[in-house]
């Protein structure tokens, strides 16, 4: 049962944090997005 | 299913799964056209990438398809600790170029390449080495990328893999084209979030479907010790010192990171690039994960072809929709790299080679946006070209590995050092890569002293290595410490042994003879290069202002 918990986090960690590090995108974007607004420029 | 065991779509399926990807990001393209496109946006969008655009655009770009298939095919092979071998030094090469990033934006403010910076320092024969490492490289990839296209419509559909090469490139230079860089940047957030969510869903769905951890621990049974174990150094000397030892090379060699340190804002390039090594190992380790789960239920490769693997999981074990979002996965991670490449070539060409080379002192915009557009199409129909014959690449692969390997010291001592110079950087590149080539290709008798001679320069290599990433981020003194020990470690451990793994000797050989020539040529020159020249060298083709962060000082430079 341990080896199964341990074996089934190591492999299930990986799409856990590919999660995090969209979210983390994203809202850095929607900030990206609204700075450009704000300050009139292009975003990219 | 198809006779090979593959989910097999209809030609119209593919069509419009390729029409709605490639037209889809051709649209998003029209959002940010402008009517008059100026070079400093085509190369590097103005400097002024933010965080999340910067990071998303950094992952994507170095995700490409073999990304995916070399991962699942490490775990394959070396078991429990394979795909980690392929993913986190893969991940390293992103992290560990910043400090040097950060060097390199506070030296040229205004730079849109790391040639027009060695131009600037010492002159055209070391930009162009520099230069031509970077095409080829773009070429390369550009080529495995539309291979991977082909190869992948060709198994899950009835049409060609000339078909899938060809919709592939011209979808690519369709939508980048017109705005260059931009494009590049803007498409790559649209395609990473698609290819984030895609591996989230995709990898436990391939491990529930395939019968959850209770059979995936069962699987262990079917391994050999070594792939059975975490530490297996099997793992770590075929797969992962390789790629160790190729973590700053191929990050200083690839224009594609250059031009993203050159273009994310200044005070975002640690967060960028930080966090694109978090999600670039993330997806690439977790999509690794389906190669170690065929190893655990006992699958086969057909055809004993390993890039097989993760189309053969997934179409063994999900349904035609997930088949289908696998599809894009693929898609959107080749076109976000190729798209990257085309970009990478065209700055090239307009600023290493038009604005530093040909176009004298006074180059001329309109003349630059030309030769930048006529590379993309150039350089799409050479990587059709090339992809299409189904060239053999290793030997192109060897030799600029290699030379991303010798250049690495001499570029980055170049940034920091006042005393080197051009012909130190020239010659000690070219005795490298003849150095690497005897080693390589076992062109003297390696044995007795010859051999130890290039286990001592390999060592010296090794060092290099480690003595740089330290010197990234925690400055000279602990780089020169962290070299220093490694060369002891090296010579007592390594001497006699790193013969047997020739790839890898030859590899850091290349390392070991640049930094043992560039530095003692350095160490006879009496020459003080003035380091304030190479931003005013570096400028803008379109006079733009930039934001002004001289007060900056990155951790190596103190």
């Amino acid at each position: 049962m341990t080896n199964e918990l341990v074996y089934g986090a190591y492999i299930l960690v990986w799409p856990a944090l590919t999660l995090g590090v969209l979210a983390v995108i994203c809202g850095a974007v929607v900030r990206d997005v609204r700075r450009a607004r704000k300050t009139d420029e292009d975003l990219v | 299913m198809n006779e090979n065991g593959f989910t097999q779509f209809s030609t119209a399926t593919v069509l419009l799964l390729l029409a709605a990807f490639y037209g889809g990001t051709y649209l998003l393209t029209l959002l940010i056209k402008k009517d008059k496109e100026d070079t400093s946006g085509f190369m590097v969008a103005g400097h002024h990438v933010g965080f999340g655009m910067g990071a998303a655009s950094m992952t994507a770009t170095w995700i490409w398809a073999a990304s995916f298939y070399a991962a699942a095919t490490s775990g394959y092979k070396y078991g429990v600790s394979g795909p980690i071998h392929y993913g986190f030094w893969g991940a390293l090469m992103i992290l560990f170029i910043y400090p040097f990033g950060r060097r390199f934006r506070q030296l040229a403010p205004n730079g849109h390449t790391l040639g027009e910076l060695i131009h600037a320092r010492h002159g055209s024969s070391s930009q162009l080495i520099l230069a031509v490492s970077n095409i080829m490289g773009s070429i390369i990839s550009l080529m495995v990328n539309f291979t991977a296209a082909g190869a992948l419509v060709s198994v899950l559909s009835p049409l060609s893999f000339e078909t899938g090469v060809i919709v592939a490139g011209v979808g690519v230079l369709a939508y980048t084209l017109t705005s260059g860089f931009r494009a590049s940047v803007f498409t790559d957030f649209a395609q990473l979030v698609a290819l984030m969510a895609i591996a989230i869903i995709i990898i436990p769905a391939v491990l529930f479907s395939a019968g959850g951890t209770e059979v995936m621990v069962e699987g262990l049974s079917r391994m050999t010790d070594e792939q059975a174990s975490l530490f297996s150094v099997d793992a770590i000397m075929n797969q992962g010192a390789p790629f160790f030892v190729a973590v700053l090379a191929y990050a200083i060699g690839n224009q594609t990171i250059s031009q993203r340190l050159f273009a994310v804002r200044e005070k975002h390039i640690k967060s960028t690039f930080v966090t694109a090594t978090l999600g670039y190992g993330a997806i690439v380790i977790g999509l690794g994960m389906i190669g170690l789960m065929a190893l655990s239920v006992g699958m086969t490769p057909i055809d004993g072809e390993m890039n097989n693997l993760i189309p053969q999981m997934v179409s063994t074990y999900l349904s035609p929709f997930f088949v289908a979002l696998f599809f894009v996965l693929v898609i959107g991670s080749l076109s976000s790299t190729a798209d990257s490449d085309l970009s990478a070539l065209s700055t090239i060409m307009m600023a290493d080679v038009y604005g530093k080379n040909l176009a004298g002192d006074n180059p001329n915009p309109k003349t630059m946006m030309l030769v930048g557009r006529i590379t993309m199409i150039v350089a799409t129909a050479a990587g059709l070209i090339f992809a299409s014959f189904s060239l053999d690449i290793l030997v192109m692969l060897v030799f600029v590995g290699a030379l991303w390997g010798a250049i690495v010291f001499p570029v980055i001592v170049s940034c920091y050092w006042d005393r080197v110079t051009n012909a130190a950087f020239t010659w000690s590149v070219a005795i490298a890569m003849a150095l690497f080539c005897i080693a390589r290709f076992e062109l003297l008798e390696m044995t007795g002293l010859t051999v130890l001679a290039f286990e001592v320069l390999a060592s010296v290599g090794g060092a290099v290595v480690i003595g740089l990433m330290v010197f990234g981020f925690f400055g000279r003194t602990a780089g020169l410490v962290a070299g220093s020990l490694t060369l002891l470690a090296m010579l007592v451990y390594a001497t006699g042994f790193l013969r047997d793994y020739g790839v890898l000797m030859a590899s850091l050989t290349a390392y070991g003879t640049s930094t043992i020539v560039c530095t003692a040529m350095t160490l006879f020159s009496k020459e003080k290069f003035d380091f304030d020249l190479i931003r005013q060298r570096v400028g803008s083709y379109d006079e733009v202002e930039i934001e002004d962060h001289s007060d900056y000082l990155p951790e190596g430079a103190k």
